[in-house]
């Protein structure tokens, strides 16, 4: 419709009609769009039909996996769930203030004061429920784990154990035993809490700005649950 | 195979199918609060979830006290929450005896020998796997409902012998030794005391007996030598007062 041919005048600006302010769509593209949606759909479905005649559930990909594929619909595979490496960083917000858009959260979803979940873009207000919530099918499924955990066998428990005793000694050795090198190293975890004290100092005695989206997060108790 | 990572489906009774205990499921030896306040913790949601009979080794040997609930809120020890969890995971009887049997660690085998005396069902095995592990005298540190106390692996093994409640739940019922030996199915004890024993004996009734038998005592850890044996060695109030609470 932006073609035009040129008029009696000889101009090919666009005409103005009755409805040209009003929103057009292009129906191409929707077309097609809703092509690969139902092609996509017959494809699950079928995953569904094979997925179970074998006995098995399909396990839909979820859709963050699929912006990663570059949109195609592949059937990923869910990996086991295993326990957690690490302690699960809960305390080092604690004490610090942090700017936040006020409009971003809506009770649980998106990213407000608390604990969040990027995966699930939900937020938390203690640890106990975010923790509840970083074990809950929701969450597992949204980040590819199968919520089963793959058993051991005894090989791999004496495995385990042999690692650990190997990483427990290996700890020990690089402990520091000697007096004189101790007090170096005192002196110098002295020094570095110095100079985050006296950081810390400084930001709070600069002026704070005003305005629009600061939410000042102070918790009574700082929400973290033991 | 492979099991949940939680143990929702395993406490949920409608439907489990997992492996038996004594004929039922192998959460329910645990009493219901305790179930509930081991399932509530912090420590379980976040350290015992997704563990399995190897990565179980990572939590068992950062442990440090032994010990059932504590505190007003009956909040359940670490150690609880993971015998709590081998009971979920159930493993093979060789990884359990692997457990025990290491030296190294000795509150891994403190809860390795819990878990024996809670799901194995054949007495004379329990009697014949953990009597051995009375002569292990190493410290424990033991968390009781009001504070602190300090026990030995001997004393806790033994303890799991006799007692009918230990760290907050009610042990399934064992068959005294005597009975077993009656019928039987197991040799009668010989201790690891052995001469010293018969030398006690020798001077059961002599005043001076008495002096050393406490000093027998002071020297030995281990208490107790299976059920009806005339108790040559004398309890103090004091080590009552240890075994107190569960």
């Amino acid at each position: 419709m932006s073609d035009r041919k040129p008029d009696a005048y000889g101009s090919s600006a666009p005409k103005t009609t009755d409805t040209s302010h009003r929103r057009t769509w292009d129906r191409t593209a929707y077309a097609e769009k809703a092509a690969s949606r139902e092609a996509q759909i017959k494809e699950e479905g079928k995953a569904r039909y094979e997925a179970s005649l074998k006995g098995q559930k399909y396990h839909a990909p979820h859709h963050k996996s699929s912006i990663l594929n570059d949109n195609e619909h592949k059937f990923e595979e869910t990996h086991d769930t295993s326990a957690r490496q690490a302690r699960l960083n809960v305390a080092d917000q604690v004490g610090k203030t942090q700017v936040i858009i006020s409009g971003a959260g809506q009770g649980k979803r998106g990213k407000s004061a608390g604990f969040y979940c990027e995966v699930c873009d939900l937020t938390y207000k203690d640890n106990l429920q975010f923790v509840e919530h970083l074990n809950s099918r929701q969450h597992l499924v949204a980040s590819g784990e199968s919520g089963e955990v793959r058993r051991a066998g005894l090989e791999e428990v004496k495995a385990r154990f042999a690692y650990l005793v190997a990483n427990r000694k290996e700890a020990k050795a690089r402990e520091v035993v000697d007096l004189g090198e101790r007090i170096e190293v005192a002196r110098e975890v002295e020094e570095r809490e110095r100079e985050e004290k006296r950081r810390r100092r400084n930001e709070k005695r600069r002026k704070t700005e005003g305005g629009v989206g600061v939410v000042e997060v102070k918790v009574e108790g700082d929400g973290v649950i033991c | 195979m492979a099991h949940h990572a939680d143990a929702k489906r395993a406490l949920d009774e409608r439907g489990y199918t997992g492996s038996l205990i004594r004929g039922d499921n192998p959460l329910k030896l645990f009493e219901k609060p305790v179930r509930d306040r081991i399932i509530e913790s912090y420590y379980w949601k976040e350290q015992c979830f997704g563990l399995n009979a190897a990565t179980l080794l990572d939590r068992a040997l950062e442990l440090t006290f032994i010990g059932g609930t504590y505190g007003v809120a009956q909040r359940p020890t670490p150690f609880l929450c993971l015998a709590f969890k081998l009971l979920q995971l159930t493993p093979d009887k060789e990884i359990i005896l692997f457990y025990l049997r290491q030296e190294e660690f000795k509150y891994l085998r403190a809860l390795a020998a819990f878990y024996i005396r809670l799901a194995w069902e054949k007495d004379a095995e329990v009697y014949e796997t953990l009597e051995p592990y009375l002569a292990d005298a190493r410290k424990l540190k033991r968390r009781t409902r009001e504070g602190w106390a300090l026990t030995h692996v001997d004393e806790f093994v033994d303890d799991l012998l006799v007692k009918s409640r230990i760290c907050a739940t009610t042990l399934p019922k064992l068959n005294p030794r005597l009975f077993l030996e009656d019928e039987d199915k197991l040799e009668p004890r010989i201790s690891a005391l052995g001469e010293e024993l018969e030398e006690l004996d020798g001077d059961d009734g002599e005043s001076d007996g008495e002096v050393e038998e406490v000093e027998a005592m002071a020297g030995e850890h281990a208490i107790g030598n299976g059920h009806g044996n005339s108790h040559v060695v004398s309890d103090d109030g004091a080590s009552d007062e240890v075994m107190d609470g569960d």
